[in-house]
């Protein structure tokens, strides 16, 4: 990860013309943080088409599959952080008090991402060609939300695109608190109106399909 | 007290195909109706289970027999609350194991300790229980000091002692099996079979599914012949054994 952060960062940086002091930071954080929001939500896709051994076998509870996905993202979201230190003594930043906010910011994270495995992980296991729409969807959303290029890039009349992007507010939520930033309250809004949305239509969902997963695996 | 009751239970697979598992192809039939409805074909499904009826309680212990592919481990799987049927009622009350699996959970990059801890987990005890079963668990192996060792270095009878001794440690009240368990050499297998038998006169429902008749009958005072997803004959063990000797009932 590192390799990748220096390597994208000295190119990017001559590419938008900013120093590196400027570029790096919100690169790397940007980095850490995209690579946990998108890996749990393709990793959602193979919660219990991963699990199929397990589930023909023992009648466990089906949120157990999700909740070991959150955490598998959460040990490998943790070990990247331990770049985070290097950054700010090499470019002498003191986050200060807003870091305190970021372990919210990644509750929300997760919270979401538990609607999200539950979610995807029934659809992907009835409908085999999601896992590869999710992915190009992933895909595209790395371009559209700031992660290598800030929001203040944009025109101002245009910012709003990053506003209206349910991952780019998540993202926000972790990354600005590292930064040393407090992030909006728009981004708090959006991250708890996702939640409320996303438990609303899964749990219906999981309610009418729960037991159809193990036929479908 | 334990009880089993299924109700009418049928158990059907989907089997889709390339097209049935695809959304797209989904989507596209939804929006443009009735166009191509020749291709319900792509739905197919196998009824593994039909109209099952069954009722057990403390005391019993039920042998199912039946050729290949006539039910038995999809019937255990219901009992042991894997597959909810879609179609009937099972109500099942009273702690279930299933030791279809007995090796299900093991990681072989962690060692024998870890690994009581990790299948014990699996078999529905919290983590402080499964602490104080250890020194009982690790003596029954007789390991000693492989179990400081990951799972990958031991052979093939050493890991079905450990899956052995940790799945019979527990006390649930319905026990299913998928033929019977044993494990090791001449020596152990007299401990093992010990155990199990242990095992089993300790648990209130056991259903075993079994080609061997010597094990229904030592084991079972019911049993039910299965014969294409359907229970042909429930009864008095010798009854429905020589039932399933003579080629089984015709319907």
């Amino acid at each position: 990860m590192l390799v990748t952060i220096v390597a994208l960062g000295l190119v990017y940086s001559y590419l938008f013309r900013m120093s590196l002091r400027d570029y790096l930071p919100s690169l790397t954080l940007g980095i850490v943080v995209w690579s946990l929001i998108s890996s749990t939500v393709t990793d959602a896709c193979t919660v219990f088409t991963g699990a199929g051994m397990y589930l023909q076998q023992s009648p466990l509870p089906k949120s157990l599959f999700v909740n070991r996905m959150l955490v598998r993202n959460l040990v490998t979201f943790a070990h990247n952080m331990t770049i985070i230190p290097l950054l700010y003594l090499a470019f002498q930043i003191l986050p200060g008090w807003p870091i305190l906010l970021a372990p919210i910011g990644l509750v929300i994270v997760t919270v979401n991402g538990f609607w999200i495995g539950l979610l995807l992980g029934m659809f992907c296991a009835r409908f085999r060609d999601m896992p590869q729409m999710v992915a190009s969807l992933m895909q595209i959303a790395f371009f559209v939300t700031p992660v290598m290029w800030r929001q203040d890039q944009l025109p101002a009349d245009k910012s709003w695109l990053v506003d209206i992007n349910p991952l780019a507010n998540l993202l926000r939520l972790i990354r600005d608190p590292l930064m040393g930033r407090v992030p909006p309250t728009f981004a708090y809004v959006m991250g708890i109106v996702l939640i409320v949305i996303g438990f609303s239509v899964t749990l219906p969902f999981f309610v009418r399909f729960r037991s159809r997963i193990v036929y479908w695996v | 007290m334990a009880s089993i009751e299924l109700d009418q239970v049928t158990i059907e697979f989907p089997i889709y195909n390339a097209r049935g598992r695809s959304l797209t192809v989904e989507l596209f039939r939804r929006t443009v109706g009735g166009l191509i409805q020749a291709d319900n074909s792509s739905y197919v499904s196998v009824v593994a289970l039909r109209d099952i009826n069954l009722f057990l309680t403390d005391g019993d212990r039920l042998g199912l027999i039946g050729h290949n592919g006539a039910g038995k481990t999809t019937l255990l799987r219901v009992l042991a609350g894997i597959y909810e049927p879609l179609v009937g009622r099972a109500r099942i009350n009273g702690t279930v194991a299933s030791l279809t699996d007995i090796t299900m959970g093991m990681d072989f990059e962690r060692n024998g300790y870890e690994n009581i801890m990790m299948r014990g987990v699996f078999l529905g005890l919290d983590p402080k229980e499964m602490r104080r079963m250890i020194p009982a668990i690790e003596e029954f192996t007789e390991l000693g000091e492989f179990l400081t060792l990951p799972l990958r270095t031991y052979s093939s009878g050493m890991l079905l002692r450990l899956a052995f001794a940790v799945t019979t440690a527990i006390v649930p009240e319905i026990l299913i099996m998928d033929e019977l368990i044993g494990a090791g050499d001449a020596a152990f297998v007299v401990k093992a079979t010990a155990r199990l038998n242990q095992m089993i006169s300790n648990s209130h429902i056991l259903v075993i599914a079994s080609h061997d008749v010597e094990t229904i009958r030592r084991l079972c005072n019911k049993a039910a012949l299965l014969q294409t997803g359907r229970v042909v004959k429930v009864g008095p063990v010798e009854e429905v054994i020589s039932a399933y000797m003579g080629g089984g009932v015709q319907s």
